[in-house]
């Protein structure tokens, strides 16, 4: 394997390093991101200290950050009016850009992962249009319309080690309470969101100042609290593996928190957009910021930021939703939720979460590039040569570079982006 | 007034002109007076009214105010159009505009539909009421029937009572009356009346606390009863706990202090017989300002249609 020697780059730790990737696994000591298997075997000495052998591809990466590539355990691949093939190629493209190398892709009704026939011929669409990994959650419920349990066994044997129904609460606790008694003794992780729908039923945003102005019906946050006790309590009750998906409340972040300390098996995630906003950017009916759950108060957001720094929330995703630019020009009531943001993933975490001291390096490379690794437990998977198995590629972050977020910036091609004509810092190499 | 193409909220008004579009109205008020009630003000000009939603005096008071400044009145049906075969609102505007509208008014269930249409299309804009978000026309006949009263806005006092959390009136009535200088409270069964922190209004428990305030306008809202999927209240007790009763009727007749309420009224429910002849009643007033104030609002909404293609 060819050898690539980056010269001056600073580590996530914030050393700076000379360092060789490739090449032999001997002799390499400890990589610097422990828990992770990296794609390629990476040997590092202080600055200045590696020779370079003559005609080796040198890079000289003085001001720029070497970090594991970013693993998004929450995206929507399905753009609607695109084929199949177009959307997997689209989001591919644009978690490369974002610093992404895989993701956990969530069924939608395009992608319902309930059956082998759909697994085998999406993982085809990704071996053969992707730049990036995509991994099928699998459904909880047949067509996710939570009445029969989908082939668990079946869907196991393609791969799939997460449940989820798209973060849907099923219609019958009682049906997921079987589901998860059963999927327990198979080790799945059931992904869900904290949610009671008969009181978010005809709600469209955070109540609050900026609801009552809009006249809009607001989402109590108790409905997700309710919410996420049930879940726990269930997946507690019957043994099951739980990962909650995009908590969006500070009374989520504290149940959790109780959870983990009881020694329940949880693990938790946050979208990034709720770490970014506030209900307050919905402004005049701004269909951008419609989400689900929906953006929350300040309060939340640092609540939020606090569970990521102290380990009670695992995970930052992405909760990338492609959404063509007529369903976004809709009213606020009629349109869809949701908002793209792997294409800027981590020029946005940069920006507006390293650059301003709320998370460090550190926290970013635990929570984006660790962490979904092990909710999603890649080593229950088959060891075979294509796939996450491979390993995590590393990437190049140069945050020196600055740069307006137009449509032509996003590779994905839907323009809900809450970024679109901001500038973001930062650009992605990735491969190196 | 600076030249403007849509009415959409109060808030997107400047002082200027909310007090232009007030002042006019009483000149309109005027021309009802004259034996001609016409004004060749709009002639020639075409205006359309789009409403999703069922209204009376929303819509003829707009077809007359239209009527009256001499302008083209088309009203649009949407219960015999395509929108019901499930049509969305940007095709039903092009397929509207390509009539060349000049003036569209329109009501809808959804707040924010009239914001989508307006930056949709050149026509103007009149927001006849969306969702429980904004009814800009409503908030103009209610001040100006209130300086009517009065002789000014500034300083009164007036509690809205009801259904809040559900009122785009609320929102748009107190909206306009701050500006000019009222004090605005709310006061209305707890499910239905929005936190102090979200509405920055006052908000009384009761009766007791709405006459210790003693409120110089008591603005009653209708039940609605067609927004209501699940009960917020037990519907038994609202006239009792909420409604103008006789007895309390009497508090206010000794208060001196005006009723007003934007329409249809439920007898019984918010408001008892006999305070619809009360002497300070002012429902009727309501109605006919309602016509000045939609005349003035047409009058001074500049539609960017000339030469349109």
């Amino acid at each position: 394997m060819n050898k690539t020697y980056l010269t001056n780059v600073t580590l996530t730790d914030g050393s700076r390093r000379d360092v060789c990737l490739g090449g032999s696994a001997s002799g390499c000591g400890d990589s610097p991101w422990p828990g992770i298997k990296l794609r390629e075997p990476i040997r590092c000495t202080p600055a200045g200290e590696m020779s370079i052998p003559n005609g080796a591809r040198h890079i000289d990466a003085a001001g720029k950050l070497l970090m594991p590539a970013l693993f998004d355990l929450h995206a929507k691949v399905e753009i609607a009016g695109c084929s199949k093939r177009e959307s997997v190629m689209r989001t591919g493209q644009a978690a490369q850009q974002g610093g992404v190398w895989g993701m956990l892709v969530m069924p939608t009704p395009g992608f319902c992962f309930d059956n082998s026939d759909k697994l085998d011929s999406f993982r085809d669409m990704v071996l053969h249009r992707s730049a990036a990994e995509m991994l099928p959650a699998g459904c909880i419920s047949i067509g996710m319309q939570g009445e029969q349990q989908a082939p668990y066994n079946t869907l196991m044997a393609r791969g799939v080690s997460i449940l989820s129904d798209a973060g849907r609460m099923p219609h019958s606790l009682l049906m997921l309470h079987r589901a998860m008694k059963y999927a327990a003794s198979t080790g799945y992780t059931f992904a869900m969101a904290g949610d009671v729908p008969e009181l978010t039923r005809n709600t469209y945003m955070h109540p609050g100042t900026t609801s009552y102005r809009l006249g809009l019906h607001g989402t109590p946050a108790c409905a997700e609290e309710i919410g996420l006790e049930t879940i726990i309590r269930l997946a507690k009750d019957a043994g099951a593996k739980l990962h909650v998906q995009t908590v969006s409340t500070a009374g989520g972040v504290d149940i959790i928190r109780r959870a983990k300390a009881a020694g329940c098996s949880v693990t938790a995630e946050v979208a990034l957009h709720h770490l970014l906003f506030t209900h307050e950017a919905v402004g005049d009916y701004d269909t951008t910021f419609k989400t689900l759950p929906p953006l929350r108060d300040r309060a939340d957001c640092e609540a939020l930021i606090a569970g990521v720094k102290d380990g009670t929330i695992d995970c930052i995703v992405s909760d990338h939703t492609p959404c063509i630019p007529f369903a976004k020009k809709q009213d606020f009531i009629t349109a869809p939720q949701g908002m793209v943001m792997l294409d800027t993933m981590l020029p946005a975490i940069y920006t507006h979460l390293v650059k301003p001291g709320l998370l460090s390096w550190v926290d970013v490379v635990r929570a984006c590039c660790v962490n979904p690794l092990h909710v999603i437990a890649p080593e229950s998977m088959e060891d075979d040569e294509e796939g996450i198995s491979r390993g995590v590629p590393l990437l190049l972050f140069d945050p020196t570079v600055c740069s307006s977020v137009t449509a032509d910036t996003l590779p994905c091609g839907t323009l809900n982006s809450p970024f679109l004509g901001q500038e973001l810092c930062g650009a992605v190499t990735l491969p190196i | 007034m600076k030249p403007r193409k849509d009415l959409l909220t109060i808030g997107s008004l400047s002082d200027e002109d909310i007090h232009t579009i007030l002042d006019s109205a009483k000149a309109m008020k005027d021309i009802f007076t004259k034996s001609v009630k016409k004004v060749p003000a709009l002639k020639g000009k075409s205006v359309l009214t789009l409403f999703y939603e069922p209204s009376t005096r929303t819509r003829s008071s707009f077809e007359v105010a239209a009527h009256r400044l001499s302008a083209d009145v088309t009203t649009f049906t949407v219960g015999t159009s395509s929108v019901v075969k499930g049509e969305s609102v940007h095709d039903t505007i092009d397929t509207l505009m390509s009539m060349k509208m000049d003036y569209i008014i329109v009501r809808h269930k959804n707040s924010g539909i009239p914001a989508v249409i307006a930056r949709h299309c050149k026509a103007a804009v009149i927001n006849a009421g969306d969702g429980a978000h904004a009814h800009p026309s409503q908030a103009f006949l209610d001040a100006f029937t209130i300086r009517e009263k009065f002789g000014t806005v500034a300083g009164r006092r007036v509690v809205i009572i009801g259904d809040i959390l559900h009122s785009r009136v609320a929102r748009s009535t107190c909206c306009i009356l701050q500006r000019l200088g009222a004090e605005v409270a709310y006061m209305g069964p707890g499910s239905l009346v929005p936190p102090r922190e979200h509405c920055g209004v006052p908000v009384f428990r009761d009766w007791d606390e709405v006459f210790s305030w003693k409120p110089h306008v008591i603005y009653l809202l209708r039940v609605q009863n067609e927004r209501i999927d699940t009960p917020f209240f037990p519907a038994a007790d609202y006239h009792r706990a909420f409604g103008v009763t006789e007895e309390r009727l009497k508090i206010i007749d000794d208060c001196d202090a005006a009723i007003m309420h934007p329409g249809p009224v439920n007898r019984g429910v918010e408001i008892c017989d006999a305070a619809m002849d009360y002497r300070n009643c002012l429902v009727c007033n309501q109605v006919e300002n309602g016509i000045a104030a939609r005349m003035s609002i047409l009058y001074h909404l500049t539609p960017q249609t000339q030469n349109h293609e």
